[in-house]
């Protein structure tokens, strides 16, 4: 898929702009502070209905304006789209062809994005939960399903969170049966989170351990494994992986009433990379991880593909000027003539591809976006 | 700010504290009644006010009524073995407008919800139990709605029934997931009580 036509109004440092894009690699070239990320941002937030970069939507608004709004022409295997998110004080809203949508969870999907920056280093280096994060938006836009049972995971977790807090010191008989309940239902909506992570990763390990082993002509084996906090594994059915999960509910009760939380389930997950069986987190080097968390998102871009049988849309944020040589030519290698890309970069000295000489450039400056002729 | 005079202002703010009604809503009504005939102003002010002091709560099912036991509860010629449990009165409604169902009703006010501080005591489950102890009913069915905290309510119901021996149902099919019963349609609805499953 690709976009044909951007708008942006009073999107961060954007006033008004209007961007025709061909379906290829975009190169956004400018000065710090211009404006570049705030154009991928905005690319990110047309898929997801939130940005990368911060988790409050006012940011989005420039200042002293009360909204800001992202409309796309999308090209998809079925035909065209017209897109549009508009953040205002009130909230959001996201349209369809005009038609506004009742759930984000139906919205998500419509135009599938990849993002590759350089904070997602920390997709390697940084604690659980950035992988966690990874996972949940990565199977979020292909599945709606799974975005939907998270939502409700997500939503019985703290209702059952709020309860144990409640019994703590002396819990009374109704709270004794209530906590009961609740983790009846917590393990359902559970199972279905678990059972989706680990067909998920599966693809995602076939994908990533070739790309890996590619980039590094053959010397590292990339692994991916989940690992939960129940006993529970990948061959188990459904009602097997509820019944593992309710069981380390029903063992840590008492402790769970203590801290007034709930110690197990998908949120605690944790989800190991290793490379030739180390894990890469501790033990790799800078130049491992980073080309670890390339071989994911360049697995992230097929596994969509497979999914939804055409290529998301990528964007490449200050990524390339980080990646030696060899690694440079092989993610353009991988994209040329397939995916479209947007790539920032303050210079292409040094950026010596057959991809990049055959790209538009647009230059960025204060909020300005001109093609480069 | 515009200054109102003072009855103007006490009439806005009164209908602000209205759902879904903000500011602009509010003075425009406010306006809109200052334009009424005074008659049909009277009248409307009387209806507000009889309908807030003539209707109860009954005090077997907490159906909304002005009489107390409600019509409901006194038909005779109802189903005296069958209770269909539901979180509001405007359950009661939408289940009576598809006439399938001629069972007794009781209705709990709420669903529990830790979140919002609302606990099985908060909602007329205590009176439920104590309702089940005395009266000759051998089937609860739960309506309540098919959110998070609906589920929990009927699944907190059923543990508390269970053992007593009386038989436990739930509405199954047919409603939307995340919906309430109120904005079922009556198709749905007679679906959801035909394939009602035991809890
Ligand atoms: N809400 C906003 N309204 C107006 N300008 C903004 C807003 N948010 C950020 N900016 C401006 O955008 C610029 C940063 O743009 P950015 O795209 O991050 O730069 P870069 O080109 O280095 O990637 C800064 O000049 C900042 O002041
Ligand atoms: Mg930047
Ligand atoms: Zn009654």
């Amino acid at each position: 898929m690709h976009i044909k036509e951007l708008r942006l109004k009073q999107f961060r440092n954007y006033d008004a702009i209007n961007l025709d894009v061909e379906n290829k690699v975009n190169v956004i070239l400018g000065e710090n502070a211009q404006g570049k990320t705030n154009m991928m941002e905005a690319v990110y937030v047309l898929a997801f209905a939130k940005s990368h970069r911060t988790s409050k939507d006012k940011e989005l608004m420039q200042w002293d304006q009360d909204f800001a709004r992202i409309e796309a022409e999308i090209e998809r295997k079925h035909g065209p789209l017209s897109l549009e998110v508009i953040v205002s004080n009130k909230g959001k809203k996201t349209k369809v062809n005009g038609l506004e949508q009742q759930k984000l969870s139906e919205y998500i999907g419509t135009c599938n994005v990849v993002m590759f920056a350089p904070e997602d280093l920390n997709l390697v280096k940084g604690g659980p939960h950035m992988r966690r994060r990874f996972i949940d938006m990565e199977i979020g836009q292909i599945s709606s399903v799974y975005l939907y049972d998270l939502m409700m995971y997500q939503r019985v977790l703290k209702q059952r969170n709020q309860l144990l807090k409640n019994m703590f010191p002396v819990p009374d008989q109704e709270q004794e049966v209530m906590l009961d309940v609740l983790t009846e239902q917590l393990a359902q909506a559970a199972a279905k989170v678990i059972s989706k992570r680990f067909s998920f990763l599966q693809l995602l390990q076939n994908w990533a351990k070739d790309i890996h082993h590619q980039i590094t002509t053959g010397n590292e084996e990339l692994r991916l494994t989940y690992a939960p906090t129940a006993e529970v594994s990948e061959d188990m059915e459904l009602s097997k992986i509820e019944e593992n999960v309710k069981l380390k509910f029903q063992q840590t009760r008492q402790n769970e009433i203590r801290r007034g939380v709930s110690l197990s389930g998908p949120h605690r997950d944790e989800l190991t990379l290793k490379i030739n069986d180390k894990e890469v987190q501790t033990y790799g080097s800078q130049g491992q991880q980073r080309t670890a968390a390339l071989s994911l998102k360049l697995a992230e871009i097929e596994l969509i593909n497979d999914n939804i049988g055409e290529y998301p849309i990528l964007l490449l944020d200050d990524v390339l000027s980080e990646l030696d040589h060899h690694r440079q030519s092989h993610l353009l290698n991988t994209i040329q003539g397939k995916v479209q890309t947007f790539v920032t970069t303050t210079s292409v000295h040094g950026i010596e591809h057959d991809t990049l000489k055959q790209a538009s450039t647009f230059i960025a400056e204060a909020g300005t976006l001109k093609q480069m002729k | 700010m515009v200054q109102y005079p003072t009855p103007i202002s006490k009439l806005i703010e009164g209908f602000m504290k209205l759902p879904g009604i903000g500011p602009k809503t509010a003075s425009r009504l406010a306006f809109y009644v200052l334009d009424m005939k005074e008659d049909d102003v009277l009248d409307f002010a009387k209806s507000l006010v009889n309908a807030k002091r003539d209707l109860t709560y009954c005090s077997v099912c907490h159906h909304i009524t002005d009489i107390d036991p409600c019509r409901i509860c006194e038909d005779k010629e109802r189903d005296q073995s069958a209770v269909c449990v539901v979180q509001d009165s405007k359950d009661v409604m939408a289940m009576e407008k598809m006439r399938e169902y001629s069972g007794l009703y009781h209705v709990l006010h709420g669903a529990i919800s830790p979140m919002d501080g609302v606990g099985p005591e908060d909602i007329k489950i205590p009176e439920l139990i104590k309702r089940l102890q005395n009266d000759d009913i051998q089937e609860v069915i739960v309506a309540t709605n098919p959110t998070i905290e609906g589920e929990a309510t009927a699944m907190y119901i059923s543990r508390l029934v269970k053992p007593t021996g009386i038989k436990v149902t739930r509405l199954a099919h047919g409603l939307p997931i995340g919906g309430d019963l109120e904005y079922a349609d009556e198709v749905t609805l007679s679906k959801a009580i035909e394939g009602r499953r035991e809890l």
